[in-house]
């Protein structure tokens, strides 16, 4: 019961309490500095908390040397060996679980599953370490849907067979903002000051996405689908695989700066490459793939959690039971008379394990994969280095407000148009709570794509903390203006393989569908690079099909 | 208006070159002490009786009697003056010291423990009738300090002479000045310690001072450094500036970790701000409170147990607790500062009967909304009462999951109502939540009502059927608003309040802060 005034809107200020309580601490600085004479001035970052986390590279970098490593003391027989416990090894595991093949052994290096996916908690909140999101699945996605029922974010079907989702699984309003000079606009695709001939441009590109959103190929598949392997393969459509975006985007007209922005913030976000780096077909498979439809969502909508992904790969995880060893290290595969024998080697107790098995799925990446399949003859993996993987810097912020200028209130999406990162988002956009102006986490994310995959990960690996944090806290100034002072705790991840980029030729030329091939019914293999698309669908996808065929089961979904 | 702002400040130097003198020039300084400490007599008086008027309202009769209370006590003061022997002077810079310490400190002593104290009144009329008793102890206690300097008409003329000035000084300053420019509270302050500069500059200048001149020098120092610490806390104790925010005066303010809570009255209505943003007058908030209550009661003669979201000034509670059947109310306010000033300051206990301190009454500090999804009881009524939807955070108390986390609170043939903003001016709005809570399968009842302060205001009664009537059980007497005809009356909304077409507002939508926006942006542009 109120006169509300839109005036009065505290948008996510910081409280009046925060401020007093800095000014005090300022202020007491500013008294005790004179006390302290021959001090260096102040650290502006001081009060700052944090540190640098990654993937444990030093054990992995083991498998360039395996001579390092102990020999085996113990000898193991499982069917199935897993190798990665992302998505697609998760989802390999589920699907041996739910049909029949339980005796399964799954490794993995991290402490962790999760892949990509892993997750973080301070006081203030979870948190996500890398992906965070899906969008609403296509009804298509049977499978997906059984597994989103199963983990409680669908929650039954209307009448009219639409599935309904969880509301809190439903990323809530307001979505996304775009700060443009220092206003921020709802939504990410900029409207703000563009001429009429560039808005002209901005509205044709989105029709062109809707018309390929339905466009059907001459063999009756829809033009893109996710998982990609169910798109059409009509050369047509195809040989919008052999050229960059940026290239088709110039041939096409779409030359408005703001728009061009706008799509290659879209390839970076979910490539980790530019427009000119990844090729027209994936570009367009961004706009044209998300059919997702639901009973109390559209197609636009996303399911978010606080924790990102990870309640995915958790709900993956806990949907079989077979057997898991973190921080466990396979370093050597030898084919034998009746399977496979694998080395392992675990971090936590030192020791090596020899397993046998009739079947191994190399649920890792393509460049691990490889090194791998050292002593195992004719597979058609291509040679690391093949694909394009940029280094990703994921930094969790936890502020205690965060001043911002006119516009639109903090969203789960914040972007800022021409910024060096990909924005943030708010990863306490799911709390019911009212807001009280306690502490924040926002998750910052930034592809290192200045300069090429190689060169950017190495000087990235050599980045300390006490670099890296400087560059988050000016990257988070230039959104808001004032804001250090309100940062207490920074942790920064940095993946050195953040993504597969979908290169051209990359999707639809032959060595994709020639490397994920089975190598003699004893070797498969899932993972996002042989999708060549990282997101979770095809990490999902690609773990049914690699299941599929350690089965025996030819209903492949990749080929439907 | 500057010159008379230094007035006060220009006696002080006047004083010190009067006892820069020989010591004949001594009575002199006694005389200017008289100037000044008629001075703050008088606005001790003029604070007193205006803080009264401030925070219990009706001017005419807080200044009367608080200026009877506080000559009488004066008069007290004087009588009890015969009493003081030995060093009279000693007595006169004990007396300056106190008087400094107990005006000084009784504006902002009043405003801080109105929130607290159980009777204000009896606060506020010790406090006056301290003051007044120290008060009415200086003049007869300087006239005999003075009696052997001066003839008896001399002195008595000149003493009664600068008491008036002081009085005419003050009586000019308070309202013209120190009111506008300094407050109520820093005025308290600033006298405070012109007491203690009298106290003060008499220690230094007179010689027979000396053998305690160092321990009530201490005394005065403390205390003039309390009343500047409290000086630069002003501000905190209450907002000053807020006074020209609000149309009237503001009685009562606070910053909770939710809102910024205001209180305010003129002569006729105490008002209920949070954030800026009216909750109710109490010259109509009856109708309200009514309105949102007893239909929804009406439909349920068996009701027993009571859920209130919100409503943190026990208004509602107030009106459920007319019916003596229920057995249990549970209150849950996000914001302990509100429920604990409408629990304990003796105004709101007025108005809202003591409500949220009644037996059968739990108040329950929470987020509402993960408090729901916690609950397990179940209610035979819900009052949803929570402040518009104006923002994102509080749309989600609006949405068809919240709903459905209240429906699954409400026993077999329970109902609900929601307070649903105007139906006139956020039209959109209005049938937004009437449409979200039939989307979680209630049926709903809409219904609307003119409350003078507020214009037309709506709820939507929701149940699991629509069999109400609002004449099934008898409404409890005394109702000043409510009628079985006027329940019907508030079922019709003319055309142009009627039902529009709405989308549902969910989590992932907030269709309602948007309405909303748009519903009150041409009322705020």
């Amino acid at each position: 019961m109120t006169f509300y005034f839109l005036s009065s809107v505290p948008n996510a200020m910081p409280t009046r309490r925060s401020f007093l309580a800095q000014s005090g601490a300022a202020l007491t600085g500013a008294l005790l500095l004179p006390a302290l004479p021959g001090c260096a001035p102040t650290n502006p970052l001081a009060h700052i908390t944090g540190r640098l986390l990654g993937q444990d590279a030093v054990t992995g970098h083991l498998l360039r040397d395996p001579s390092r490593i102990p020999a085996p003391t113990q000898t193991i027989e499982n069917e199935v060996l897993i190798i990665g416990g992302g998505v697609a090894g998760l989802s390999a595991r589920r699907w041996l679980h739910r049909h029949g093949q339980t005796d399964t052994l799954l490794v993995e290096l991290a402490p962790a599953t999760g892949g990509n996916a892993s997750a973080g908690r301070n006081a203030a909140s979870a948190y996500p370490w890398g992906a965070h999101y899906l969008p609403v699945p296509d009804v298509r996605n049977t499978e997906l849907l059984e597994f989103l029922q199963a983990a409680g974010t669908l929650t039954g079907y209307a009448p009219d067979g639409r599935p309904i989702y969880n509301d809190y699984h439903l990323c809530h309003d307001p979505e996304e903002r775009l700060n443009i000079e220092g206003h921020w606009q709802e939504g990410l695709v900029p409207s703000l000051g563009l001429s009429a001939a560039d808005q002209a441009q901005v509205a044709r590109f989105f029709k062109l996405a809707e018309t390929l959103k339905t466009a059907v190929g001459r063999d009756g598949r829809d033009v893109f689908r996710i998982p990609l392997d169910q798109s059409s393969a009509d050369e047509e459509y195809r040989r919008l695989d052999e050229i960059p975006f940026a290239a088709y985007l110039d041939r096409e007209g779409f030359t408005a700066p703001a728009l061009r922005w706008y799509l290659d913030y879209a390839c970076r976000d979910d490539y980790g490459a530019t427009a000119t780096q990844v090729s027209a077909w994936a570009g367009l498979h961004y706009f044209a793939s998300r059919k997702g439809q639901a009973h109390n969502a559209t197609s636009s909508d996303v399911l978010t959690w606080p924790e990102g992904n990870h309640f995915l790969v958790e709900n993956l995880r806990r949907q079989a039971s077979a057997p898991i060893l973190t921080q466990t290290l396979a370093y050597d595969l030898r084919e034998t008379a009746t399977g496979i024998e694998a080395l392992v080697y675990s971090v936590a107790t030192r020791q090596s394990t020899r397993v046998r098995a009739r079947q191994v799925l190399l649920a890792t990446p393509q460049h691990i994969a490889h090194r791998l399949l050292a002593n195992i003859p004719n597979h058609r993996l291509p040679p690391p280095g093949s694909l394009h993987h940029a280094p990703w810097l994921i930094a969790n912020l936890t502020v205690a407000g965060l001043p911002q200028g006119p516009g639109r209130p903090l969203s789960w999406d914040n972007v800022r148009y021409g910024s060096a990162s990909l924005g943030y988002i708010n990863a306490t956009q799911q709390s019911l709570k009212q807001d009280d102006g306690s502490s924040k986490v926002i998750t910052l994310y930034w592809p290192l794509t200045d300069e090429a995959p190689g060169p950017a990960r190495r000087r990235a690996y050599q980045t300390s903390y006490a670099e890296w944090l400087p560059r988050v806290v000016a990257e988070l100034e230039t959104y808001h203006p004032g804001v250090t002072p309100y940062l207490q705790q920074a942790d920064l991840w940095v993946w050195g393989h953040g993504m597969v980029a979908p290169t051209p030729d990359l999707l639809w030329g032959a060595g994709r569908a020639a490397a994920m091939q089975p190598v003699r019914g004893r070797m498969f293999f899932a993972h996002t690079d042989f999708s060549g698309i990282s997101i979770f669908e095809e990490g999902f996808y690609q773990g049914i099909r690699a299941a599929r065929e350690m089965l025996g089961d030819e209903r492949n979904p990749l080929s439907s | 208006m500057a010159e008379l702002l230094e007035a006060p400040a220009a006696e002080a130097p006047n004083v010190a070159s009067a006892t820069a003198g020989p010591e004949a020039r001594l009575p002199g300084l006694l005389l200017a002490a008289v100037a000044v400490i008629a001075t703050c007599g008088l606005i001790y008086e003029l604070i007193a009786g205006t803080l009264a008027s401030y925070l219990l309202g009706d001017s005419v009769t807080q200044f009367s009697t608080i200026i009877g209370a506080y000559l009488f006590a004066m008069g007290i003061g004087s009588w009890l003056s015969k009493f003081l022997e030995g060093s009279l002077l000693r007595w006169f810079i004990r007396l300056e010291i106190l008087v400094g310490i107990v005006g000084g400190c009784m504006a902002p002593l009043l405003f801080v423990s109105f929130e607290y104290v159980a009777s204000f009144r009896l606060l506020l009329y010790t406090l006056v009738g301290l003051t007044g008793i120290l008060v009415g102890l200086e003049i007869p206690l300087l006239m005999r300090i003075l009696e052997h300097r001066y003839p008896f008409k001399d002195l008595v003329a000149r003493v009664f002479t600068f008491d008036y000035v002081g009085a005419l000084l003050a009586s000019l300053i308070f309202p013209l000045v120190l009111v506008p420019q300094l407050g109520l509270i820093r005025t308290s302050l600033v006298f405070g310690a012109l007491n203690l500069a009298v106290a003060a500059v008499v220690l230094a200048r007179f010689p027979e001072t000396r053998p305690y001149r160092r321990r009530f020098g201490v005394g005065i120092a403390a205390a003039l450094l309390g009343l500047a610490v409290l000086f630069g806390f002003a501000n905190k104790l209450l907002a000053y500036t807020e006074t020209l925010a609000f149309q009237d005066q503001v009685i009562y303010s606070k910053s909770t970790p939710y809102q910024r809570i205001v209180l305010t009255r003129n002569p006729r209505e105490l008002r209920l701000f949070l954030n800026g943003n009216l909750q109710f007058s109490s010259a109509d908030e009856y109708r309200y409170h009514e309105a949102l209550v007893h239909p929804l009661m009406q439909a349920l003669p068996q009701a027993r147990r009571v859920l209130v979201m919100g409503g943190g000034d026990g208004l509602a509670v107030r009106e459920l607790l007319k019916y003596p059947r229920l057995t249990s109310i549970k209150l849950v306010d996000l914001d302990a500062g509100m429920t604990e000033l409408f629990q304990h300051n003796e105004l709101l206990l007025a108005l809202n009967k003591g409500s949220l301190n009644d037996p059968k009454v739990q108040v329950i500090n929470a987020d509402a909304y993960q408090w729901i999804r916690q609950d397990t009881t179940r209610y035979d009524a819900i009052i949803v009462d929570f402040p518009d939807p104006g923002n994102y955070s509080i749309g989600k108390l609006y949405s068809a999951a919240f709903y459905t986390a209240l429906v699954k609170r409400l026993a077999p043939g329970g109902r609900l109502v929601v307070q649903s903003t105007s139906p006139f001016l956020a039209r959109q709005s209005f049938w937004c939540v009437a449409h979200t809570l039939a989307a979680v399968g209630l049926h709903t009842i809409p219904y609307h009502l003119y409350v003078p302060s507020f214009g037309e205001w709506g709820f939507v009664l929701a149940g699991p059927d629509t069999h109400w009537r609002g004449d099934i059980s008898p409404l409890p007497t005394g109702l000043r608003y409510i009628t079985p005809a006027t329940i019907h009356d508030m079922l019709r909304f003319p055309p142009d309040m009627s039902e529009v077409p709405t989308e549902v507002n969910q989590l992932n939508n907030q269709v309602l802060v948007r309405y909303f926006e748009e519903d009150w942006g041409p009322y705020v542009h």
